[in-house]
């Protein structure tokens, strides 16, 4: 169920999600230099609330299961993409594509976010 | 709802601050002799550095390039010439106390919040200018009638701050501000940092130009400064941010380093 995706470089994966940084160090936390994670699961939690949305997945792992968990860019700037706290609900199947947590945990910085028909969760960077 | 806040805050604004300042004048509506910068303003980082404001900062100036969501590195502070004490510190510097329940939600103060990737909200009179930002909810009243500080006024993220016109262009002051974090990396401002900034408007009047600098000798041997510009997007609004320190549970807690 998870990939790595390689070859995006810092600026331009910053440029591409516009995340707010908040209170804790983005570049501190997440690993942007080589590679974003794409992780696909069913959704266990979904909190909309600053400074960051958290998804819980449930992630199929060999005969059994495990929990990823994805933080999102502030909500204030997702509703102006389209987000709301109703865009995902517990049972939805959905894939996130994000940086992963340095220190190599389940735990990542969504860069997006797909429904299981294929359709991006909020609107598409202008 | 929206509409009662800023009430609040303009009636908060007009408190003179000294007795000095107790005939503050009750019009409080802004003239055509000063631009208005009032409205919704978003950052953009498509706008080119204003070689105007940027030829008035002072020479020797850091130029800090981390406006938005980019971040300097660990280790980087952007030019910026850290003292002993602070370099000793920032080497130490533990992240991972940014995510407990009790600072998830600390504002930054304006000297790092300014230029988050956020919106801001600006309502301008003749003798003060309300700018509201998005980012933690953070509300800053620039007052341009000359009051001062009581001697016991408080240090915040947002500080005292007074403003003046030269030309077209508004300048503040800003000082009371709360120790907080530069560059969100270990370097952290003390609470006698000064803070000099410069407002115009773009001559289309479509952007909002600013420049940040900063002097702080208690971290900084150097002065550094910032470039952030926004455009003006009508009939929009900051939202609220309501931070919920709850987020800090949720985070896997030895994910930096």
């Amino acid at each position: 169920m998870r990939s790595i995706l390689p070859g995006l470089a810092l600026i331009a994966a910053l440029i591409a999600t516009s995340s707010a940084t908040a209170h804790h160090s983005f570049a501190v936390f997440f690993n942007t230099d080589e590679k974003v994670v794409t992780v696909s699961g069913v959704v266990k939690e979904f909190h909309f609330s600053n400074p960051h949305g958290v998804i819980t997945l449930v992630v199929s792992k060999g005969n059994g299961t495990t929990i990823w968990r994805a933080e999102t860019n502030s909500p204030s700037i997702l509703r102006r993409r389209g987000w709301t706290p109703q865009s995902l609900h517990v049972g939805d199947k959905i894939t996130i594509t994000g940086w992963p947590a340095r220190d190599g945990t389940q735990y990542l910085r969504m860069q997006s976010a797909h429904l299981s028909d294929g359709s991006l969760v909020g609107q598409p960077l202008g | 709802m929206r509409f009662a806040l800023i009430a609040s805050v303009l009636l908060f604004a007009a408190i003179p601050c000294s007795a000095a300042d107790s005939a503050a004048p009750e019009d409080t509506h802004p003239t055509a002799q000063h631009p208005d910068l009032s409205g919704f303003w978003n950052l953009d980082l498509k706008v080119p550095r204003d070689p105007q404001l940027m030829g008035q900062v002072a020479p020797g100036t850091a130029f800090i390039d981390d406006t938005g969501p980019a971040e300097l590195p660990r280790g980087n502070y952007g030019g910026l010439k850290l003292t002993p004490a602070a370099m000793e510190k920032a080497k130490h510097w533990d992240p991972r106390a940014q995510l407990t329940p009790q600072e998830a939600c600390r504002p930054p103060s304006i000297v790092y919040a300014l230029q988050g990737p956020f919106p801001i909200e600006i309502f301008q009179s003749d003798q003060f200018i309300v700018m509201k930002l998005e980012y933690y909810d953070l509300v800053r009243i620039i007052f341009l009638d000359d009051r001062k500080p009581e001697a016991d006024y408080p240090h915040s993220p947002t500080g005292f701050s007074s403003g003046h016109w030269e030309g077209s262009t508004l300048v503040v002051r800003t000082d009371h501000l709360e120790a907080a974090t530069i560059t969100n990396n270990g370097l952290d401002h003390s609470e006698n940092i000064e803070v000099l900034e410069r407002f115009r408007l773009s001559d289309d009047g479509k952007h909002l130009l600013a420049t940040q600098e900063y002097s702080d000798p208690a971290v900084i041997e150097n002065r550094g400064v910032r470039f952030i510009a926004w455009t003006r997007q009508p009939g929009q609004h900051v939202y609220p941010y309501e931070c919920d320190p709850g987020f800090a549970g949720n985070y896997a807690p030895s994910s930096a380093k």
